[in-house]
């Protein structure tokens, strides 16, 4: 009697769990069409000879693509160039957002307000972002280097020239990406247990040995899946750099994104670009597993 | 850091830091709208003019003045709005399986694709997207970008809900299934009202992403589509730089966004770090 309902609870039990599954088949379809198809047409493009506009229809060329742009220095270069962006952008990002989320975990009076307005810039659009900050770091008329001027530091050429260009993409885009690292920062301090913090006060250690000995190493998991988050986001950065310098001076600012668009709608050359789509996708996949890693150990 | 806690040079200090720290923030936006209400001249002079200038609405003006301007602004509406909705829905019903079912066919490669979506840079799509667009004919078509953008934004609104479903308890569908609802019934009557909060924070967020999207549109949208972003960068033309207009442009762009956000505050911090943690 006992053994015959559980069988037929578990049979139920089944049912009920395909019919669940069915609540997903809306996004599975959204998914196929519009996500996997065009990843696997851009795997097909990249072994053909396409290009935009072109008379003579293209034709399959194997792994040429490959041999010639990803294995070749342009793609080894956009995508040096995007690490050091990236590498940039980290050193700022990561101690002021992680110092601004330890200041308003003090809590002092207008904390919120303070919060709110500091979040601000995460939320605007990327290509006003960019515009602004291109006019703001015009190397003639723009007010940053008037600042440089009134405090009695020199000029740069901000856009103009190689390091400075790739500096000033790193600080447009650690502009808008601080408040992300603090808001990481600020949910772990809030779930931080105290009776380590409390220990440590008592035994005497100064609140930076506090803050280097026991705080960080207690945000350690969240600032692992921050840095994982923010270097995704950075091999991703397109808009910004489309506007501030669309890859110039040279190849100063040229990373594996506008390397591809580049290759792709400038020189019209479909199958190049699409090689240089697959190599990106490639380059990304050990921090998507990474990724993944992470979110099942917090599920 | 947080060196003399309590005591009242530490909390000057940490005011000083944060003073700072939002005149970096907002200044930007200070200077985008004050840009955007100055002539040519005061725009360009040196040193330049924070308060000292004649304020004119001619930027805007010159703005509102042109047709195509406010077919983009209805365009990105109607974009953002339509993609929202489809994410939403579709990412609701997702994320109710996710809520509510430990286990069920296909849940660890959905969570998987999920991430890989969030994950995966936008150019590896671009190539093949742009040739499948022209082959079918829909490019310079509001729908294409519609569906791309719902589907791009998806894990976003599936994270999100499955966190607001999460919090709303059990035991009330438990009730009201005894009580003889079931299916659909259930979903409209009980889980929908409950959820609504979350639906509407989720949606703002969505609609957030979608009004800033660039990538996407700048390859796809030609005069029909044309969204907001794709609009204001076309400012950057040649050597000619109009930076009243394009300020007054960006400023309109960045308008709907603090609305909005003021609108969810409390949610929104909920919001910007979904897919980093789970709920």
């Amino acid at each position: 009697m006992d053994a015959g309902l559980s069988v037929a609870a578990r049979r139920s039990g089944r049912r009920l769990r395909r019919r669940v599954a069915l609540l997903t088949l809306p996004s599975w379809a959204m998914l196929a069409a519009l996500f996997a198809v065009p990843i696997v047409v851009g795997v097909y493009l990249s072994t053909r000879s396409d290009k935009i506009g072109a008379f003579v229809p293209g034709r399959g060329v194997g792994l040429d693509n490959y041999r010639r742009d990803v294995f070749d220095s342009s793609f080894v270069g956009a995508l040096a160039t995007t690490l050091i962006i990236t590498f940039i952008g980290l050193a700022i990002q990561l101690p002021v957002g992680i110092g601004l989320a330890m200041l308003l975990h003090r809590n002092l009076r207008g904390t919120r307000l303070f919060r709110t307005a500091l979040l601000l810039p995460m939320l605007l659009t990327p290509v006003a972002v960019g515009l602004m900050w291109r006019f703001m770091l015009d190397a003639d008329l723009g007010v940053i280097n008037w600042l440089l001027d009134e405090v009695g530091l020199s000029r740069i050429g901000w856009l103009g020239e190689k390091w400075a260009a790739r500096v000033a993409v790193a600080l447009v885009d650690s502009w808008q990406s601080i408040p992300f690292v603090m808001l990481m920062t600020l949910a772990a301090l809030a779930a931080l247990p105290e009776a380590p913090l409390e220990a440590a006060r008592v035994d005497g250690a100064t609140s930076w040995r506090v803050f280097r000995h026991v705080t960080l190493p207690m945000l350690r998991p969240v600032l692992y899946v921050t840095l994982m988050i923010r270097v995704v986001d950075s091999l991703k950065l397109f808009d910004i750099i489309f506007i501030l310098t669309r890859g110039a001076p040279g190849k100063a600012t040229e990373t594996v994104g506008l390397l591809t668009y580049n290759t792709g709608f400038n020189f019209l050359e479909t199958g190049r670009a699409a090689a240089l789509g697959v190599a990106t996708a490639i380059v990304t996949l050990p921090i998507y597993v990474m990724w993944l890693r992470a979110q099942r150990r917090t599920a | 850091m947080s060196r003399a806690n309590g005591s009242r040079a530490g909390r000057v200090g940490a005011y000083v830091l944060l003073v700072l720290a939002v005149v970096a923030a907002l200044f930007p936006l200070f200077w985008t709208f004050s840009t955007s209400i100055k002539n040519r001249i005061a725009s360009f002079s040196i040193p330049p003019r924070f308060v000292n200038f004649t304020p004119t609405l001619k930027n805007y003006r010159k703005l509102f003045a042109t047709d195509s301007f406010w077919h983009v602004v209805w365009n990105t509406v109607f974009i953002t709005v339509t993609s929202t909705v489809i994410s939403v829905a579709v990412g609701t019903l997702a994320a109710y399986a996710l809520a509510r079912h430990r286990r069920f066919p296909g849940r660890r490669p959905f969570e998987a694709t999920l991430v890989l979506v969030r994950a995966l840079p936008g150019v590896v799509l671009i190539v093949p997207i742009y040739q499948l667009a022209t082959r079918l004919g829909v490019y310079d078509n509001q729908w294409a970008l519609i569906l791309i953008y719902a589907t791009i934004n998806l894990p976003f609104a599936v994270w999100l809900m499955t966190g607001f479903i999460d919090q709303i308890p059990a035991e009330v569908e438990e009730s009201a299934r005894t009580d003889g609802a079931s299916g659909l019934k259930l979903f409209a009557f009980v889980v929908f009202p409950l959820a609504s909060p979350g639906i509407v924070a989720t949606s703002i967020f969505v609609a957030l992403l979608s009004w800033n999207e660039f990538l996407i549109p700048v390859l796809l949208a030609g005069e029909a589509s044309k969204t907001l972003p794709v609009y204001i960068s076309g400012f950057i033309s040649a050597r000619t730089l109009d930076w009243g207009p394009m300020a007054a442009a960006s400023a309109l762009a960045i308008i709907p966004i603090a609305v909005f956000t003021a609108l969810i505050q409390r949610r929104l911090v909920t919001g910007l770090s979904s897919g980093a943690v789970k709920e």
